[in-house]
C-alpha cells in the first residue's frame, strides 16, 4: 500500500490529489465505522421480567403517599406500608441491576379529600392486585429469584389484611 | 427439595403443638376462632406435606414428642407472642421451598408462606403490635 502509493504519488499532482482524497476516504470510513458504533442507541435490550414488580411497587408506594398526604391523619397507620413497598423497590433494582429514580413524594397534586374509608378501601384493592401479580411473577421466576419475589407477594397480602 | 420440605414439616408440626399451648390462654371468643383456624391450616398442611414426602419416597424425621417452648406461656400476652412467633417461623421455613419447586409444588408453597404471614399480621393486630406487617415475610432477620 505504502509502495504503491509512493509510486503513484510520483507519476502527476493529479493522481496524488486523488491518491489523498482516497486515503482521506479510508480514514474517514475508518473512523465512521467506529463512530457508527457509537452513535448507535444502545441496542434495546429487553426489559427484566421483574421490571413491571418494581414499577408497581413505586406505583404503590406513590399512593400510599398521596393518600397520606390528602388523609394526614392515616399516617402512623400508612406510612410503614409505603415504607416496605420503597424496601420492595430497593432490592428489586438491586437485583435487576437498575437505579432507581430519586426518591420524593410524587409532587401530585392531592385531590379532594375522601373519606378515610374510601382511601382504606381502594389501597387494599391495589394491594390485593398487587398480591396477584407478584404471586404470577413468583411462580414465573428463576429459582435464585422465587424466596425474594414470594417474600414481596406474602408482603402485599399481609397490607391487605392490615388494612381491613 | 426434599430437605426443605422436611423442614417446613418439622414447622407445621411444632405450630399443631404450640396452638394447643396457646389456645389454653386465650379467653376470647375471637382469639379462640382465630387459633382454631390456624391450628386447622397448620394441620393441612402438614398432611400436604407428609404426603408429598411419601409420594417422593423420602423419609421425614418423627415428630419429637415435646418441644420447648421459647419462653413461658401463661396469659394472653404470652400466647399473642408465641403465636406471632411461630407463624414467623413456619413463613421462614416455606420460604426456601420456592427455590426448589416449580408449578403447582411452588404454588403451594407461596400459598402456604402467604397464610402464614398474614395470620402472623393478624395475631400482631389483635396484640396490638405495631406495624403488623414485615416487609419481606419469611426472609431471616
Amino acid at each position: 500500500m505504502v509502495l504503491t502509493g509512493a509510486v503513484r504519488m510520483s507519476v502527476t499532482r493529479h493522481s496524488r490529489r486523488r491518491l489523498l482524497g482516497a486515503a482521506a476516504g479510508l480514514a474517514t470510513a475508518g473512523l465512521s465505522g467506529c463512530g457508527l458504533l457509537d452513535d448507535d442507541p444502545a441496542p434495546p435490550e429487553a426489559p427484566d421480567p421483574l421490571q413491571p414488580l418494581l414499577d408497581e411497587a413505586l406505583a404503590l408506594a406513590a399512593s400510599y403517599d398521596r393518600a397520606i398526604l390528602s388523609q394526614p391523619g392515616l399516617a402512623s397507620r400508612l406510612t410503614p406500608l409505603a415504607d416496605d413497598h420503597r424496601a420492595h423497590a430497593a432490592e428489586l433494582a438491586r437485583l435487576i441491576g437498575r437505579t432507581l429514580p430519586s426518591s420524593g413524594t410524587s409532587a401530585v397534586a392531592s385531590g379532594p379529600a375522601g373519606a378515610a374509608a374510601a382511601t382504606i378501601a381502594s389501597l387494599r384493592a391495589a394491594e390485593q392486585a398487587g398480591q396477584k401479580s407478584a404471586t404470577a411473577a413468583c411462580k414465573a421466576a428463576p429459582p435464585e429469584r422465587a424466596a425474594l419475589v414470594g417474600s414481596i407477594a406474602a408482603c402485599r397480602a399481609t397490607h391487605a389484611e392490615a388494612l381491613r | 427439595m426434599n430437605p426443605q420440605l422436611g423442614a417446613a414439616l418439622a414447622a407445621e408440626e411444632a405450630a399443631i403443638y404450640a396452638y394447643g399451648v396457646i389456645g389454653v390462654r386465650l379467653n376470647s371468643r375471637g382469639d379462640e376462632t382465630e387459633a382454631r383456624a390456624a391450628e386447622q391450616a397448620h394441620r393441612g398442611r402438614r398432611d400436604y406435606l407428609v404426603a408429598r414426602l411419601s409420594q417422593l419416597k423420602a423419609s421425614s424425621a418423627p415428630s419429637p414428642a415435646g418441644y420447648e417452648l421459647p419462653f413461658p406461656v401463661t396469659d394472653r400476652a404470652s400466647a399473642l407472642k408465641l403465636a406471632i412467633q411461630v407463624e414467623d417461623g413456619v413463613t421462614q421455613s416455606w420460604r426456601p421451598v420456592l427455590a426448589v419447586t416449580t408449578g403447582n409444588d411452588r404454588g403451594t408453597a407461596l400459598a402456604a408462606m402467604t397464610e402464614a404471614a398474614v395470620r402472623a399480621t393478624r395475631w400482631r393486630r389483635l396484640a396490638e403490635v405495631a406495624p403488623a406487617t414485615l416487609a419481606f415475610p419469611g426472609r431471616p432477620e
